[in-house]
């Protein structure tokens, strides 16, 4: 679960790392209060969770009441790779020179947490040249501070920014470990011209698996009611961009099934898979679900049958698909009772086959004009 | 580090036995003609499943049964202190199906490991499966895998029970099937896994399973080379039209930028000397180009 930059920056607050005066607003009227509280000019930040924020005008620096009240309105409306802006926070803006970046992340072909830290930080770290970057692991009790100040003086830092560095990576690395982060990540970390440090800006990633240990962070409703939809049935469901719905059972065979309806040409609407052992009711609670796709002009269910009853999901399909409205259905069933299940579909109209090619051409074919 | 898999009629316990999954899949597993001597259910001691007696505590499990495999079927929050209570019993090789265990719990497992010597599979694994001795400890469904001389390894249940079914159709026995897990971290890794293939007379060829995410194939390609492995290796890699940064069913299955993506997999393992098949349903033919 992914925290929007005001949240993280609650975190930060919490374990003592600084953060820029803020006040979060949700109109007009609350960030021409914050003039008052915070003092212009200052940033307003469109608190979306997608990347590209600055780029897309999410970003602005504000010198007046009457450029504050323009900008509020323009940056609410305003859609970062198609996510709405949920909120503005208003903060005090920072005179500052150099920009650092600071992280601990899970390196997952180590098996370990790292910490990264460079120089330059800023947006355009990720393309930065690798030898910038200083990296150490994290023992699972925790970084030592020697070892944070040790990396402090590789990255050639001097004086107050040294040891207000090395004391702010503990904090980073103390509230990855206790929050159960896989990411935290500060970047810009800016230098102020005293040499102390401040975090502008806040990344922090979740580990979903662990939000049981941690019932303080609720997640909010997903913005697409499908996908709320399928969370209420535990399936891992995508929205896609195309035109073949593809429903499967286990997550790679769903995602090899995108593959191949790329490969004959056609275009994936979601990717669902309705998990192990899947009875008549999820089934069709997952073809009710896809049909509600406004792109969806075909449904692909690929099925392949081991502890998951192939019959079962055939009379799933067979009462599914005699509704309406209802978009063709396309079925690959193979596994144990395939020869049932396909006796089953015989006179339901839904043409099934015992291998995902051949139905995923059948559907590709489907939806060509 | 190499790993033992048990001897055909050696006695396994189950964790988490009397729950759903636990009891359903422990009786496949005995029909299947492993020897699941025990079950474990703290507070259920006493109780038996399929007719397999069911123990508070681990301990007394081998005590009873001096079983060294264990199957956990236990939620994920209780999937750590399980594996810790396994342990010290004296279990060496332990087989998580669990999902959904927070990443910090499971590289607790992989010090427990490396500390101990023990060997998690897992988690988020369907297990593993060798058919000539009939051991079964996983939830894959049987009839798909037959014995040979393939070791399949796969980052997917569904995938691995898929390709088995192909290879079997196609005389192309197995003599293990594994799951690594779909986490992005796993306590058994592919790379691991190719050093179990490289030891084991038996194994005649490899087949690996893999997806989108992290950089297991990558380290697996490096790996073949540095360790100059021998057998043919079959290579299938899913998810080269998913999209960057959504996680495609599995935790493990994320693109970010340029890491983890399917290209980069492909080209290193070709690299490596792999075959590559573009669909599952090549892999039969690259394994026996004779056929």
């Amino acid at each position: 679960m992914r925290l929007f930059e005001y949240e993280g920056k609650e975190l930060f607050s919490k374990y003592g790392i600084p953060v820029p005066r803020s006040k979060l607003a949700n109109d007009e009227s609350q960030v021409l209060a914050a003039v008052e509280e915070i003092g212009l000019p200052f940033v307003i930040k469109a608190q979306v969770l997608s990347g590209g924020r600055g780029k897309a005008g999410g970003v602005v620096l504000v010198r007046t009441k009457d450029e504050a009240r323009r900008e509020a309105g323009r940056v609410l409306a305003l859609n970062v790779g198609g996510e709405p802006t949920r909120a503005l926070l208003v903060e005090e803006a920072a005179q500052h020179g150099e920009e650092m970046y600071v992280s601990v992340s899970l390196n997952r072909g180590r098996r370990e947490f790292v910490a990264l830290a460079s120089r330059s930080g800023g947006t355009e770290v990720e393309s930065r040249a690798q030898g910038a970057v200083e990296e150490l692991p994290v023992p699972l009790e925790g970084l030592r501070a020697d070892a944070a100040s040790a990396l402090g003086t590789k990255l050639g830092l001097e004086g107050r920014t040294s040891s207000e560095f090395c004391s702010i990576l503990l904090k980073l690395e103390r509230l990855s470990r206790e929050e159960e982060c896989e990411l935290a990540e500060i970047n810009p970390l800016a230098v102020h011209a005293d040499g102390t440090l401040i975090a502008l800006d806040s990344k922090i990633v979740l580990d979903d698996n662990a939000l049981f240990r941690h019932p303080e962070f609720s997640q909010l409703p997903p913005e697409d009611p499908l996908e709320g939809e399928a969370a209420k049935f535990g399936f891992a469901f995508v929205r896609l961009d195309g035109n073949v719905a593809v429903v499967g059972n286990g997550a790679g065979l769903v995602l090899s099934t995108l593959d191949l309806v790329a490969d004959a040409g056609g275009r994936a609407a979601c990717f669902l898979d309705l998990g192990g052992g899947a009875q008549r009711e999820r089934v069709e609670a997952a073809l009710r679900l896809v049909r509600g796709l406004p792109s969806a002009r075909a449904i692909l269910v690929n099925i392949f049958g081991g502890i998951t009853r192939t019959t079962d999901v055939a009379e799933g399909l067979r009462a599914v698909v005699s509704e309406r409205p209802m978009v063709p259905v396309f079925a690959r069933i193979s596994g144990a009772e395939e020869a049932e299940a396909h006796a089953l579909l015989s006179d339901s109209g839904v043409p099934v086959f015992r291998t995902a090619q051949e139905a995923v051409l059948a559907a590709v074919r489907g939806v060509s004009p | 580090m190499t790993f033992e898999v048990p001897e055909a009629g050696d006695p396994v316990v189950v964790q988490g036995i009397t729950g759903r999954y636990g009891s359903l899949h422990a009786g496949l597993m005995l029909r299947y003609g492993t020897n699941v001597a025990a079950g474990v259910t703290p507070g259920k001691g006493g109780q038996s499943v399929e007719g397999i007696p069911v123990f508070d505590t681990v301990k007394a499990a081998v005590e009873e049964t001096g079983a060294k495999a264990s199957v956990l079927f236990v939620p994920a929050p209780a999937i750590l202190p399980a594996v810790v209570e396994a342990v010290g019993a004296g279990i060496r090789l332990l087989v998580a199906i669990t999902e959904h265990v927070p990443i910090r719990d499971t590289l607790a497992m992989i010090r427990l490991c490396e500390e101990s010597g023990a060997r998690v599979i897992g988690p988020n694994t369907p297990g593993i499966i060798v058919p000539s001795r009939r051991l079964k400890l996983g939830i894959m469904p049987a009839p798909s895998f037959l014995d040979g001389g393939v070791a399949l390894f796969s980052r997917s249940g569904t995938l691995m029970y898929e390709v088995a079914d192909a290879l079997s159709k196609s005389a192309l026995g197995q003599h293990v099937a594994l799951g690594v897990g779909g986490d992005p971290v796993n306590c058994t890794t592919m790379t691991e896994c190719l050093d179990w293939a490289a030891a084991v007379d038996e194994v005649t060829s490899v087949v690996v399973v893999g997806e989108i995410g992290g950089d297991a194939e990558e380290r697996l390609a490096e790996h073949i080379l540095a360790t100059r492995f021998s057998k043919p290796v079959v290579a299938y890699i899913a998810g080269r039209s998913a999209p960057k940064e959504k996680h495609m069913g599995h935790a493990g299955a994320i693109i970010y930028g340029s890491y983890g993506t399917a290209e980069s997999k492909v080209a290193a393992l070709k690299r490596a000397g792999a075959s590559i098949a573009r669909t599952t349903g090549e892999i039969p033919a690259l394994v026996s180009p004779s056929r």
